[in-house]
């Protein structure tokens, strides 16, 4: 059932905001929040894999799309103030 | 624009300590003063980088999603949601009446019974004071147990100086109440029960559903405090008859400095106000709404919601790894409070022959705690464990992990490595230890004075 409003997005536009996701996760400065931002990335797309039904699919690619812009700008707010001394783990 | 003043503000040479003359720079004190690049000195102690965070009970890091919901009201739209004039006003509290209907949402509750507060201790103080205020003209007794929060017991002695009585159930040791001496202690006089959802300390996880069974059956308003409960296991206002309960908002990845208070409208139960003031949220507690804190708390509790059987099931394959690797390598470990009966983020460890002080001198690249931390700064063992009937010289070496949403694996393995290394060369300079390997019973010793 064709749903106005519901863009179903393509294959490489999930590949692409699923390696966006990974990056902006690896440019966290505090450990702990950049592993589970790349944790959770990895499994939410991994549950969603199997998704067919075109609502479910364009709800949680828009859902992908405002988590990314939240995870840019907490980046850049975690590096402004991040601690001179990073982790024990990050050494 | 955000990128440009981005790269100048890294690109910056590190400021001097010099302070210029009609600088209205905020004097914030300067983390120089311990961080070096070669690691941080502070209480005589050196260690090369940030410990790893495993004391999730004590609190919890803010959700950078949290966060992200946060900083427009401290920015841009700061306006005092009481003000009925204005924009600002009206935004204000649109997002105050958003953040409590996501807040009532997690517990199953109606956004009209939510009130909020400056944290679980302030709307346990409203619950368990301001009840028994309203109602002292009939209602003389209250009863909680043993391992409450320290705000719980502190408010129920307060009302044994008014004249109150007070019962403190006991716990077996498991933590879990009676149920049948509860249903025993009920007089037609009890005002209140107050039992906690989750132990802060044990992280034991009381029966709820049954005691509200109890408590409706004698029409008894039942208040739980559900601190660590919230967003960590389903909490239902209505599975377990609550008429109280009290919520926190640092414990669920929120900010510090906001909690609520969740007050049932039917059967309607009455408080007498601790804060008074100008009438804000229903006259319950007075004062500004802190909107920023407000809208955290909120944010954090959807997130809770969406997240909650995510967190529980890696939570729980952590607890279990961490718990399987320390038990691996070493012996005499002992899990304070029940095992099937628990929050899987909160484990709480006795080890044996072994001095707690010491260990935990030497754990100061984990941060964990011993003990809750409204009670570390003295130097009793805690009321809680010693509630469970756990010997002196085994409540002295608890350690409590707590386990959350940003722990990872790494970390729990490093702590398991810290924790084994710790143990086995406090074991190795421990004479008792020794006599315990010759296979001599310490409890049998009648150790002569000199």
């Amino acid at each position: 059932m064709a749903v106005p409003g519901a863009v179903v997005p393509m294959r490489i536009e999930v590949l692409h905001l699923y390696r966006t996701l990974l990056r902006v996760g690896r440019q966290f400065s505090d450990y702990n929040i950049g592993e589970y931002s790349k944790r959770r990335t990895m499994d939410a797309f991994r549950d969603n894999k199997n998704l067919t039904d075109t609502r479910l699919l364009s709800a949680a690619f828009s859902d992908g799309k405002a988590q990314l812009e939240v995870a840019k700008k907490q980046a850049i707010v975690y590096s402004l103030y991040a601690p001179k001394v990073k982790s024990i783990l990050d050494f | 624009m955000a990128s440009l003043l981005l790269r100048q503000t890294l690109t910056k040479t590190k400021p001097t300590a010099i302070i210029r003359r009609f600088s209205t720079a905020a004097a914030v004190a300067s983390p120089t003063e311990y961080e070096e690049p070669t690691g941080i000195t502070m209480k005589g102690v050196k260690i090369s980088g940030r410990p790893l965070y495993l004391d999730t009970q004590a609190t919890t890091p803010v959700d950078p999603r949290v966060l992200d919901s946060m900083l427009p009201f401290y920015l841009s739209r700061y306006g005092n949601p009481h003000s009925r004039t204005h924009l600002y006003g009206w935004e204000s509290e649109t997002a105050v009446e958003t953040a409590r209907a996501q807040v009532a949402a997690l517990i199953g509750a109606s956004p009209k019974e939510i009130v909020f507060t400056s944290g679980a201790t302030e709307s346990n103080n409203i619950s368990i004071k301001g009840v028994m205020h309203f109602y002292k003209e009939k209602k003389r007794h209250v009863i909680t147990t043993q391992t409450e929060h320290k705000c719980v017991l502190d408010s129920c002695r307060h009302l044994q100086q008014e004249g109150f009585e007070v019962t403190y159930l006991p716990v077996g040791s498991d933590g879990l109440i009676d149920l049948d001496r509860l249903r025993k202690e009920i007089r037609p006089d009890t005002g209140l029960v107050s039992i906690m959802a989750v132990n802060n300390e044990i992280g034991v996880v009381q029966p709820v559903e049954e005691i509200g069974k109890i408590c409706k059956e004698f029409n008894v308003p039942f208040h739980t405090d559900a601190a660590q409960a919230l967003g960590k296991i389903k909490v239902d206002v209505e599975k377990c008859n609550a008429s109280l309960m009290s919520l926190s908002g640092h414990k669920i990845y929120g900010p510090k400095g906001v909690g609520a208070l969740y007050m049932r409208r039917r059967p309607r139960v009455r408080v007498e106000p601790q804060m008074n003031g100008g009438g804000q949220e229903r006259g319950i507690r007075s004062g500004t709404v802190p909107t920023p804190l407000v809208v955290g708390m909120g944010a954090a509790c959807e997130l809770a919601m969406k997240e909650m059987e995510y967190d529980e099931k890696r939570i729980k394959s952590l607890q279990e790894r961490l718990l399987n690797g320390i038990r691996e390598k070493i012996d005499g470990v002992v899990v304070n409070g029940s095992m099937d009966r628990r929050y899987v983020g909160n484990l709480n460890l006795s080890f044996a022959y072994v001095e707690g002080e010491s260990l935990l001198m030497g754990l100061k690249e984990v941060a964990v705690s011993s003990g809750s931390a409204c009670t570390s700064a003295s130097l009793e063992p805690s009321y809680v464990l010693r509630a469970l009937g756990v010997d002196e010289d085994m409540a002295h070496t608890s350690i409590r992990f707590g386990i959350g949403r940003f722990t990872t694996e790494e970390e729990i393995d490093k702590a398991v490595e810290l924790t084994v290394k710790q143990v086995e060369k406090l074991r190795e300079m421990s004479p008792l230890y020794e006599m315990v390997k010759e296979g001599i019973d310490i409890k049998q010793i009648q150790w002569a004075q000199h």
